[in-house]
């Protein structure tokens, strides 16, 4: 049986600007907080769902040119605003079950580093957006 | 209304449909985006005839 492999190249839109080409990595966690219900007669510790604690974190090239990385994220510190991630681009525009897209509504964005600069390195800025419903479209 | 002036949104100058949750005054302040304004009519006012 033939193994079916993913070579990264996803799409991003932060705030509804495509930043795919300045991203080099980006994960996505969806996570739902488990709550402790275990109970005296219980045999073994049990759990049930409580909120949802989602987050998104990417790394993007810095680049303080026009309408590009800097202009993009600055002012959406501080504030929420939408993600949106599809393992690849066309998955951004037209979603379908072997490339879904992924939306974060209402994330927050709670730091950015202006400058991040090394010695001989292009530089980058880590980004990590919490909070927020996630979704997954597949259509 | 809301007008596309950054690539990375879409075509320039065509209107700007963001999704459910998008950060307009960000937008708006990193001018990827501007508010549209009714364009003024061209008219030229006509030189005096000369006799």
């Amino acid at each position: 049986m033939a193994t079916s492999v993913y070579l990264s190249s996803p799409g991003l839109e932060i705030n509804n600007v495509d930043l795919t080409d300045q991203c080099t990595a980006a994960s996505i966690t969806y996570t739902v907080e488990a709550l402790e219900n275990t109970a005296f007669g219980s045999t073994a510790r049990t759990y049930t769902a409580g909120l949802a604690n989602n987050s998104i974190t990417v790394t993007l090239y810095q680049s303080y040119a026009a309408t590009e990385t800097e202009a993009s994220i600055y002012a959406l510190v501080g504030t929420t605003t939408t993600i949106e991630l599809s393992p690849t681009v066309a998955g951004l525009t037209t979603p379908s079950a072997t490339s879904p897209k992924y939306t974060l509504t209402g994330a927050y964005l709670e730091s950015h580093t202006p400058i991040n600069a090394s010695l001989g390195e292009l530089s980058t800025i880590d980004l990590t957006f919490t909070g927020g419903t996630l979704t997954k479209a597949t259509s | 209304m809301y007008v596309i002036v950054s690539p990375r949104l879409g075509t320039p100058g065509d209107k700007f449909e963001p999704v459910e949750g998008t950060n307009i005054d960000a937008l708006l302040s990193a001018g990827l985006i501007s508010t549209d304004k009714p364009k003024k009519s061209s008219k030229v006012k006509a030189e005096p005839e000369q006799e």
